[in-house]
């Protein structure tokens, strides 16, 4: 069922929300970092919380409208929501929690439904815990079956992976995935946690200090994003300012103070023109370290830069090179003759806290930092440490800029 | 020995426990859950008998349900109950001094209840009856316990605003502690030793009863 809403509230802090967008028959992720709202939103969407103004129809039925002084009874909404500490009521049984909802019922239905949301959510042997006695994951699954016994129209999950440790989590998420495919309701995805929403989400919604900052398919917001601070959310460390020098078609120069001149290709809708300022990005994992062992051949690389690495973060599977950039002083003489090779580029890894950004070394005058993420093996296989020099390639169809 | 100043007493404060756990309960609820103009006046206004002392509030009582006053006049004329010293004015008494005792744990109880158990109940389409009864009532419950317990304790050594209202007739108001302080008064050390015995071992086991029985998994 689709799932529409544009609502607006300012809060006694001084913090406003004013966002709505429309789900449909889907999976949608609302991914923003702490405090951004998102809570807030679902809990406008269920009424829980009463906006000051805006609308909320599920399947072409108004739930809330201001202007028509509507406001659908909490309990007459069938709105699904996993609340982020589960809220299981620790006074009942799992089998009393999940029959909660669906008491109504003749006996031998709740119990055949019960049993069937049991089974689905690997809780056999469980029902006759109280929610004290359960690990995390338990609890967590006993509210969803009890969220999913009542039958809601849509499902509205409010961080629910985020008091479960990494381990528990990544198993989690594969089960909500299993568990959406056998109950296919629409559902808003709440998290502040990159790889999550990635994972999770066919559809994202970006959301920053209650507004909503874009919205669409996955790939288009993790690799085109439309605005700065979605780019930051979205795991793109390197963001840069330039002017652009030439422009063609489908490839535009950018003179930078920092990466001296970097070429790109040119997003749809967007016409540079020359002495125009834009920024653009470059993911870390997409930033190709050259092997200095290899000569450079005639197929010459996009965007070779050098750098001085000024620190090496690990971080699990990965690790992190700061590179300090020299600015004008480019690394295009050193590219003559041979081929150039590049290290295996990586999927996509993020970060757990988007905040860890390049900001913790100061680069010095004139000098910037790029941040490049590699696998483990090219870091041994490189031997790359504080210290040295490398240079590296940003190519071309990597540089994503935010017109 | 007489019994009745103990019956009377046992009498008195189950007859207050019951209303003030009535009355307390809608109050403590109210206040724990909703907000309104005037939340913090009432709740001033309920604990009061606190800090108040017992011969004040017992002259406010006797001004409120005395016969010349219009509630007490009201009150005889219409109802027949006579609340000025009889022990129905005992009752009122220990009902209006124990009610910030029964009020306090019952009112902390209740908030106790996180908001997100009751939205969970609210989003399964509970009714909010069905979520006081089924949800509510039962995660709080010992908190009201702990309230009633104290205020039924707090009723039984009830005694200036009882003495002020009720008065001390003996046979018909002298509750417990007001015949200690008569016999006491009396020279009569002997009665007064047997009353405060009484009185303590009864307290004791209210207070060693209820804490046993309050005790639980949650």
């Amino acid at each position: 069922m689709s799932l529409r809403f544009k609502l607006k509230k300012s809060f006694s802090t001084g913090f406003s929300i004013d966002a709505g967008f429309a789900v449909e028959e889907e999976l949608l992720v609302l991914f923003g970092p702490s405090g951004a709202g998102k809570t807030q939103i679902l809990k406008m969407i269920s009424g829980i919380i009463t906006p000051d103004e805006g609308a909320v129809s599920v399947g072409g039925e108004t739930l809330f409208d201001s202007s028509r002084h509507i406001n659908v009874p909490i309990r007459e909404r069938k709105i699904g929501y996993l609340f982020q500490d589960y809220a299981l009521f620790p006074h009942m049984t799992v089998f009393g929690n999940i029959s909660y909802g669906i008491s109504r019922l003749e006996k031998r239905r709740v119990s055949e439904k019960v049993a069937e949301l049991i089974g689905v959510m690997r809780l056999s042997g469980l029902e006759d815990r109280y929610p004290h006695e359960l690990s995390g994951g338990q609890k967590q699954r006993t509210a969803l079956a009890r969220t999913l016994a009542a039958e809601p129209r849509i499902l509205l999950l409010d961080e629910p992976f985020s008091a479960l440790d990494y381990q528990v989590r990544e198993k989690l998420r594969a089960d909500l995935l299993n568990i959406h495919k056998i109950y296919p309701i629409t559902t808003i995805f709440v998290t502040h946690d990159l790889e999550e929403a990635f994972m999770l989400g066919r559809s994202i919604a970006v959301i920053n200090n209650g507004r909503l900052e874009q919205t669409g398919p996955r790939d288009e917001l993790f690799y085109r994003p439309r605005t700065r601070n979605v780019a930051r959310f979205l795991g793109f460390r390197n963001i840069f300012d330039g002017t652009v020098e030439a422009a063609d078609g489908s490839q535009v120069a950018i003179r930078t103070r920092e990466l001296g001149l970097i070429k790109a290709g040119v997003p749809s809708g967007w016409t540079p023109s020359a002495g125009q300022k834009v920024s653009f990005c470059i993911r870390p994992e997409e930033v190709i370290v050259i092997r200095p062992d290899r000569v450079l051949g005639d197929r010459v690389q996009d965007n070779v830069l050098e750098g001085e690495i000024l620190d090496v973060v690990g971080k699990g599977s990965t690790h992190v090179l700061y590179l300090k950039m020299h600015g004008e002083r480019e690394a295009s003489g050193m590219i003559s003759g041979g081929q150039a090779s590049e290290s295996e580029s990586t999927t996509v890894h993020s970060e757990d806290s988007p905040r860890l950004a390049a900001g913790s070394f100061k680069a010095g005058e004139g000098a910037a930092l790029l941040k490049v993420e590699v696998p483990n093996f090219v870091l041994r296989k490189l031997a790359l440490a504080r210290g040295k020099r490398i240079r590296v390639s940003l190519k071309r169809e990597d540089v994503w800029i935010i017109p | 020995m007489d019994l009745f100043p103990l019956l009377l007493t046992i009498k008195v404060s189950f007859t207050a426990t019951v209303f003030t756990v009535i009355t307390g309960l809608a109050l403590a609820y109210l206040m724990a859950k909703k907000d309104f103009f005037g939340k913090d006046v009432l709740d001033a206004l309920v604990m009061q008998p606190l800090v108040i002392p017992p011969t004040v509030l017992g002259y406010y009582l006797l001004t409120v349900f005395g016969r010349s006053s219009h509630l007490g006049g009201f009150l005889e004329d219409f109802a027949g109950v006579q609340i000025v010293f009889t022990w129905k004015g005992a009752v009122v008494a220990s009902i209006i001094s124990s009610l910030p005792l029964f009020v306090k744990p019952a009112r902390a109880a209740l908030e106790g209840v996180g908001a997100d158990l009751e939205n969970a109940a609210r989003l399964l389409g509970k009714t909010e009856f069905e979520i006081i009864r089924t949800v509510t009532l039962p995660l709080a419950w010992r908190g009201i316990a702990a309230g009633a317990v104290m205020s039924f304790a707090r009723a039984t050594g009830e005694f200036g605003a009882t003495l002020m209202v009720a008065g001390n007739i003996p046979g018909l108001t002298q509750t417990l502690p007001i015949a200690i302080y008569d016999a006491v008064q009396s020279g009569d050390y002997r009665a007064a030793n047997t009353l405060v015995g009484v009185i303590t071992v009864f307290s004791f086991l209210v207070l060693f009863l209820a804490g046993r029985f309050t005790k639980g998994r949650f």
